[in-house]
């Protein structure tokens, strides 16, 4: 069968879909091990400060408990060997409220549950504990960090004092939990020396030699198994200290051993979105050309170790301004390490940015698309480099057109529908695109005249359509159809890749599959002796030299010239709200992201990615926040019933579009990647839009109806 | 959770007979079963009423009876309900979600236990859960909290939507007693404020079963209304919610049935705002005065002093709408 039509760029459905929706699809808890003996976490109750005495005798005598494991008697681990967030029962210090201390293993959950209550714990607390944001981001400290450190251009913000009009404001954003729907989870089991570690993870070679590491085991003792994933988000980039506490606990009572998280643990286990104070400083001229932007950002981090995502990366190349100064200053607190949360920095960033524009455009009585269009750079203005291309005005262009922007009333509080008050806003986005170092293996063979492949790579998908996109690419590259295409992703012993991560995942897997399929081809020809006028499909050849079986394996790699380039996705993001003018309640009516990505491999999943990241962007503006406890350093939030992610009712209507670009710098598929750019720039659109409804300017996430009270 | 028995009763009386100061019944099961996962109640028997003859939404002479064990998604959407207590169905579908109302009995609903983040985080002081261990919300996060009839034992909030409706509508509450006896409860005194012991949010007695919930005919069902403001569409706890409800002669309010919640330990019924429209012209200055009235009486913790002017707002905004009817 000759399979003419490309099937890349199809909106074809998932090739696991119904494996997802039947129950067949294996995620980390499905796999069945004899004789599991199941693994129950147990968490400090204080902040700072050590525990001087543990009696675990009550929990040991309880109905079916096997073994509790705390700092006494655990194994010793390498706490460098990458896991993030410690926590690994390495001895009495705690430095957050929620730190493991110890697990419970019996022979049920509900029995290693029950007995994790009977624990009693003595701490000694140390009374300077650093668990108030509020008192500490007074004094903040310089990060750690080299990339971290003050980034001056021009006269940076001294410039601002001669700037004709000038925004001068702060913008807040809470802390943020990625909670995926499936939690994390693993099920270890040892066979020898040897570990299989059925785990969610993002990036399946990253997750192999950190867990290796920690365990002091080499890396080919340990195995990855997670084909698919109920979403990250970033949480299941980096692991956590779960997925080894699994393995211990396997060792010890040398069984195959499930743990998995609560929802209540899901809070302080496995990283989150830091609290962010940005600083924005714009200057700019009467007709509205920026002079001066400074983007001054304070985070809290981790007492022992730090991750800042970096809210200044927009302002380093949305605009065009000579003067620019991008800095941060870090507040270490007693928490769990913050982690990559979807969109890291961009999306918080772009909420600063984007407002802090938006101000300048009513400040100026301009349109705030004109004022966006007017400042847009020729090259990106943080090293000078030529753009692979950039999307900015094409997204805001056909955006504001798709969208009606011309509805939108200028003066704010004049748009009523009803009781309600219409707002519109619009806020831009970006993400780097970029392609890591990835390899693919294919196998061939051929059975009563028809040709089946198997692809392996260790790629990751954590719900966003992986498999389909690679199994599209090979389907393309061999000449086979879909069907007869079988995808092997998210296991160790495949192939090794990149992650799902920072928007690497679909241009670092696709150019390795792709290129594998051009060398399989390769070497197929060169055992024929035929003559070709056009060139052979690898199924073609298969065929016609009668091949029974061929494999071949590839390494992929960035372009080289993609260097001397800036390559970015670029968005243009619109949003309706729909607001009660008594009770302060917003629904965002309608919202459409308008994304310049390269090549969109199959627009369905891609859709599906961005309105994804779009909800995300509605809970981030409109309903998430989580609230540390300033005296316990607990979090007083600590269910779905208190952290509000968006219900269907806040979600209106939602609309994806993607600019038709060709983009083949950045690497030989012309992939950009969507994964992250989906909500950078959805929060500003959203509180943009409040502001053009009600005249009131929310610089503090979430928005909720307090905020905007009649005053 | 802790091991525990199951029994299963067929009748209220039996029922009643299995009951104990350490047993639970279970009727929905969508508040009971959160508790004991998360460790805050640690019943050693729970006692099924699943089988109880007690789900049946009848009228009655002086209205409608609610069975006990009569689903709240039934009762929503209960052709008599949405006809003659239409504040009643609005506003047991504005509180939780399809699936759990699907589960949620009447009676259990009643009897729902308050969502403070602090009472079911057990390692904090609360005195509901652990009398005299202290209030950890009073100096902490209390947002979600009281602003009218907290003691300086609980600033707790009661969660239940149906029961602001209930109380506007004055509702009684019928229970069986062990003895075989029966008494009624109106409804303004079921729930308690928590004074000097808010473990107790209601005055059930040991040994007491809610069999039904009677309500009164009433002459607001065509100007009434149930407006509930919170941090996102659906599934999430009041941050105010009003049922109102007008008898009106023309445009004269003859009497006024209101009752918040979000606000206090227990359906807060707005006596001051009701006690002020009576016999009152039903216009904007009017119930501005009364929402003013009622809020006035506020007393706010650190964080929900927003809750005085959402209040007002609130109460103007359901009286609006009753008045459109």
């Amino acid at each position: 069968m000759e399979n003419t039509n490309k099937i890349i760029g199809k909106g074809i459905d998932r090739i696991d879909g119904i494996m997802k929706i039947t129950g067949k699809a294996t995620y980390a808890t499905d796999y069945p091990a004899k004789n599991m003996a199941y693994a129950v976490l147990f968490k400090s109750t204080i902040a700072s400060g050590k525990i001087v005495e543990m009696d675990t005798a009550d929990a040991e005598k309880s109905p079916g408990v096997i073994q509790v494991i705390t700092h006494k008697n655990a194994p010793k681990l390498n706490v460098k060997g990458g896991l993030r967030g410690g926590a690994l029962l390495q001895g009495p210090e705690i430095t957050f409220h929620g730190q493991h201390i110890g697990m419970v293993v019996a022979e049920t959950f509900e029995q290693a549950t029950a007995a994790s209550h009977l624990i009693q714990v003595k701490y000694q607390q140390d009374k300077t504990e650093k668990i108030d944001f509020d008192e500490l981001a007074k004094k903040p400290e310089m990060p750690k960090g080299k990339e971290l450190a003050d980034l001056v251009r021009g006269a940076g913000k001294s410039a601002l004092s001669q700037a004709e009009i000038k925004i001068e404001e702060a913008y807040e954003t809470p802390i943020e939990h990625h909670h995926p729907m499936e939690p994390h989870a693993t099920v270890a089991v040892w066979e020898g020396e040897n570990l299989i570690l059925y785990n969610g993870s993002q990036i399946i070679n990253g997750a192999q030699t950190a867990a290796a590491a920690t365990l002091n085991l080499r890396p080919e003792q340990v195995r990855i198994v997670s084909p698919y994933i109920g979403g990250g988000f970033g949480s299941k980039g980096g692991q956590w200290a779960n997925v080894v506490l699994a393995a211990v606990a396997a060792k010890m009572v040398n069984r195959p051993v499930k743990l998995v998280l609560t929802r209540q643990q899901m809070f302080n286990s496995v990283g989150l979105r830091q609290r962010n104070i940005q600083k924005i400083s714009l200057g700019a001229t009467k007709d509205g050309i920026l002079t001066t932007l400074a983007h001054e950002t304070i985070s809290h981090t981790a007492v022992d170790s730090e991750y800042i995502e970096p809210c200044g990366d927009c302002s380093k190349i949305m605009y065009e301004v000579p003067n620019s100064l991008i800095s941060y200053r870090v507040v270490p607190m007693n928490l769990i390490l913050p982690t990559y949360t979807r969109g890291p920095g961009k999306s918080t960033g772009s909420f600063a940015l984007e407002c802090a524009m938006d101000e300048l455009a009513h400040q100026l009585k301009m349109d705030p698309i004109a004022l966006r269009i007017k400042n847009e750079p020729k090259k990106d203005p943080s090293n000078g480099k030529p753009w692979s291309s950039r999307t900015t005005v094409k997204c805001l262009e056909e955006g504001a057109k798709a969208f009606g922007w011309e509805k939108r009333k200028a003066i704010p509080g004049t748009h009523f529908s009803g009781e309600n008050l219409i707002g519109y806003g619009v806020a831009c986005g970006t993400y780097p695109a970029r392609q890591r170092d990835s390899s693919a293996n294919i196998k061939l063979t051929l059975k009563a005249g028809q040709v089946y492949a198997i692809i392996e790579i260790a790629a990751s998908d954590l719900g966003t359509g992986t498999n389909t996109i690679l199994a599209q690419t090979a389907a393309d590259g061999l000449g086979i159809p879909l069907s007869l295409i079988t995808m092997k992703i998210g296991d160790s012993d495949l192939p090794p890749a990149a992650g799902s991560v920072g928007s690497v995942g679909a241009s670092s897997f696709a150019n390795a599959v792709n290129d594998a399929c051009t060398k399989i081809t390769d070497e197929l020809l060169a055992k024929s002796n035929k003559q070709f006028f056009v060139r052979p499909t690898a199924n073609d050849l298969m065929i016609s030299e009668k091949i029974a079986a061929f494999e071949t394996q590839s390494s992929s790699k960035a372009p080289a010239e993609a260097e001397q380039y800036s390559a970015h996705s670029f968005n243009a993001n619109f949003a309706e709200v729909s607001i009660n003018k008594l009770t302060g309640m917003v629904k965002v009516t309608r919202f459409l992201a308008v994304t310049g990505a390269g090549k969109i491999l199959n627009p369905k999943t891609a859709r599906s990615q961005i309105i994804g990241g779009n909800i995300w962007g509605i809970g981030m503006a409109l309903t998430e926040e989580s609230v540390i406890d300033p005296r316990y350093g607990n979090f007083a939030i600590r269910s779905f019933a208190d952290y509000h992610v968006p219900a269907n009712l806040d979600v209106g209507q939602l609309d994806a579009m993607f600019i038709n670009e060709v983009d083949m710098i950045p690497n030989k598929m012309g992939v950009k990647g969507i994964g992250e750019v989906g909500i950078v720039g959805v929060a500003a659109a959203i509180a943009n839009a409040v502001f053009n409804a009600t005249g009131k300017r929310i610089r503090s996430l979430p928005i909720t109806p307090d905020k905007l009270l009649p005053s | 959770m802790i091991p525990f028995k199951f029994s299963i009763a067929k009748n209220p009386s039996e029922a009643l007979g299995l009951i104990h100061p350490h047993a639970a019944f279970l009727a929905g099961g969508t508040n009971i079963l959160d508790l004991m996962k998360e460790h805050v109640a640690q019943p050693t028997e729970i006692i099924d009423l699943g089988r109880l003859p007690l789900n049946t939404i009848k009228p009655t002479a002086t209205g409608i009876s609610l069975g006990a064990l009569a689903k709240n998604t039934e009762t929503a959407n209960h052709q008599l309900i949405r006809k003659d207590y239409p504040m009643l169905s609005k506003a047991i579908l504005a509180g939780a979600s399809a699936q759990i109302r699907n589960m949620a009995s009447n009676g259990g609903n009643l009897l729902q236990r308050t969502r403070c983040s602090y009472f079911y985080e057990i390692n904090m002081p609360c005195n509901k859960r652990v009398p005299g261990s202290g209030c950890a919300a009073m100096k902490g996060f209390n947002r979600m909290h009281a602003i009218f009839g907290w003691s300086d034992q609980c600033v707790a909030v009661y969660p239940s939507d149906m029961a602001i409706a209930l109380s506007a509508l004055n509702a009684n509450v019928t229970v069986m007693q062990q003895n075989g006896g029966e008494r009624s409860i109106p409804f303004i005194d079921f729930h308690l404020l928590p004074k000097d012991h808010p473990e107790k949010d209601n005055s059930l007695k040991h040994g007491e079963l809610i069999t039904s919930i009677e309500l009164p005919k009433n002459n607001f069902a065509g100007h009434s209304a149930y407006i509930k403001v919170r941090d996102r569409h659906s599934y999430a706890f009041a941050l105010v919610s009003v049922a109102a409800g007008f008898e009106l002669q023309g445009s004269t309010i003859k009497t006024a049935h209101i009752a918040m919640g979000g606000v206090a330990h227990k359906p807060w019924r707005a006596l001051k705002a009701e006690a002020f429209l009576k016999d009152k012209a039903a216009t904007l200055a009017n119930f501005t005065k009364a929402a003013n009235l009622e809020m006035s009486a506020a007393k706010p913790l650190a964080h929900n002093k927003f809750k005085i002017e959402m209040g007002k707002q609130t109460l103007i905004h359901a009286f609006e709408v009753a008045l459109k009817g």
